[in-house]
């Protein structure tokens, strides 16, 4: 028997309570497997040996489906937190646990561990769905970093929306702005020619520079640098929820 | 024990609680009331450190909330019955409120079982009404067994049964010991229930009071006269009691008269009384009269 008196509260396990208990939550990480790991190798089946132009970086072969799983993603990061705000049961997540601070670590270590994990499964899917025909090259330092930075992106990218989230205090807000402008809008963006130079330093395209092998001629920056990029946005974001959630009434 | 001192709460210019000093003590029900809008649960939003004060305190065992250890197992509070995700099992709402402060999985059981929900625990609250959700509210805020229990409107949306099982379970939850407080709109809901009034209007304390001492002070007292003869009766009362209101039927309501005096008059003027009774104003009322200068929003009659 546990005779140690407990006398702390306990955010972390809050969460993760809060996050088994609601399908909806539950449901998006396998989700971001499925469609990450499942368009990669429908592609990959479909066009893989016929058309070799689809792997002329074979890192875009091999990441084809991330930019449809990332979208599940980033969902996963706002509704770890919007959902509170929608269904309102923030003042009693504050309640239970008073300490602003302490219950935002919480949401962020979940976040991020969850996207560790989305991550990891999902790179690794994804190289085994492409084993046969993408040809990777493991003597090539850029391979390896080029896949730990997949995996990488994940939480970097689910905590940066559930920061942003925090932010909004808003979960509609949140889904149309954030969702749409990681799906296509910064894309979009990159398309126009005066805003590509800016854009090419919002955190999607920076940290997805990061998993590709071959440069971009034009690009100011290293593909690893574009990873830190990403993860400086990640810190602003996580520090302006902070703020705003220590600052507002709930 | 809660203890609120000075306590001010301004959006922009406008103070939605205004100086507010009183304690919650243990052992009785306290009402806390006031017309919508009267600033209640802002009171109750700042006692839980959801909501900032503009100035003043609201101490939990002579500290903030946030500066419990487990506050959970010291206040339960029920805000907003329908702040509740609908997707969750009740069970599952209250798993993750238990997970937060390490409590055992079979409190989620008991507490379901103490307010009548333990057959739908595995149910997803999108499928309860506002009564089961007020229950499930109540649940959550026993789960910590905590000493003190803040209760926002907890008969909304609860049926006739419903109301007497909150009413039964605040009593036994003071006489265990506890300090609660209820706030509420409804008087005559509370004059059944609380022990002690806190009485507020525009978010300024108006009464703090024992419920039996509001009363008194705030219920005038009326006897109600019928006699055989009505019009001797009104005769006799338009000298000796100008201020009787006549209510029909050919009775009348003396406010503030001495029922015995009122006897020996009759008796001495030969009117035979058929009716004789003392009657108290209710404390809806009192309650009316009251706050009817501090009501935020007065429908305006054509």
């Amino acid at each position: 028997m546990n005779a140690r008196a407990d006398t702390r509260t306990h955010p972390l396990r809050a969460e993760w309570a809060k996050f088994t208990t609601l399908r909806p939550l539950w449901t998006v990480p396998f989700l971001a497997v499925a469609l990450s790991a499942g368009i990669t190798a429908a592609v990959q089946a479909a066009y893989g040996n016929s058309d070799t132009s689809l792997t002329e970086d074979p890192m875009e072969g091999l990441y084809y489906g991330l930019n449809f799983g990332q979208v599940a993603v980033a969902c996963l990061g706002i509704l770890l937190v919007g959902q509170e705000y929608a269904s309102g049961t923030l003042a009693t997540s504050l309640a239970a646990v008073p300490d602003r601070l302490r219950f935002y670590r919480a949401k962020l270590l979940l976040g991020a561990g969850l996207g560790l994990a989305v991550g990891l499964v999902t790179v690794g899917c994804q190289l085994a769905a492409t084993a046969a025909t993408v040809g990777l090259d493991p003597s090539d330092p850029g391979t390896a970093r080029a896949l730990v930075a997949g995996v990488l992106y994940h939480p970097l990218l689910l905590v940066l929306c559930l920061a942003l989230t925090t932010v909004l205090r808003n979960q509609t807000a949140a889904l149309g702005l954030l969702s749409p402008a990681v799906f296509l809008g910064t894309t979009a963006l990159a398309a126009v020619p005066g805003v590509r130079e800016a854009a090419r330093f919002l955190p999607d395209r920076a940290g997805q520079y990061a998993l590709r092998l071959a440069d971009t001629p034009g690009t100011p920056y290293g593909h690893t640098t574009g990873l830190l990029l990403m993860a400086a946005w990640t810190l602003a974001a996580a520090w302006a929820g902070l703020r705003t959630l220590r600052r507002e009434d709930a | 024990m809660i203890e609120i001192r000075d306590l001010t709460k301004a959006y922009g210019g406008r103070r939605a609680v205004d100086g507010l000093t009183f304690r919650v003590e243990p052992g009785r029900v306290t009402g806390f009331l006031g017309p919508n809008g009267a600033g209640k649960s802002t009171t109750l939003r700042m006692v839980l450190g959801l909501d900032r004060p503009t100035s003043g305190t609201a101490l939990v065992d002579g500290r903030p909330y946030a500066a419990l250890d487990r506050p959970l197992c010291r206040v339960g509070a029920l805000l907003d019955a329908q702040a509740l995700h609908p997707g969750r099992t009740a069970a599952g709402h209250l798993r993750w409120i238990a997970a937060s402060h390490g409590l055992p999985a079979r409190r989620v059981g008991e507490v379901l079982t103490l307010v009548g929900l333990a057959e739908v625990a595995g149910h997803r609250i999108r499928t309860f009404s506002l009564g089961m959700r007020q229950r499930l509210g109540v649940a959550a805020a026993l789960l910590g067994d905590p000493a003190a229990l803040l209760l926002d409107e907890p008969v909304n949306g609860l049926d006739a049964e419903g109301i007497r099982w909150i009413r039964e379970l605040l009593r036994r939850l003071a006489g265990e010991g506890r300090a609660v407080l209820v706030s509420s709109h409804l008087m005559a809901e509370m004059a059944v229930t609380a022990d002690h009034l806190v009485v507020i209007g525009r978010g300024r304390l108006l009464a703090d009071a024992s419920t039996a001492d509001f009363l008194a002070r705030h219920g005038r007292r009326r006897v109600r006269v019928r006699a055989v003869d009505p019009a001797a009766l009104a005769a006799l009362l338009a000298t000796a009691h100008p201020d009787a209101v006549p209510c029909g039927d050919g009775a009348f309501d003396v406010p503030d008269a001495d029922p015995g005096r009122l006897g020996a008059l009759a008796a001495e003027h030969r009117v035979v009384l058929i009716e004789l009774s003392v009657a108290h104003d209710s404390l809806e009322e009192a309650f009316m009269r009251m706050t009817s200068d501090a009501v935020e929003y007065r429908a305006v009659t054509a």
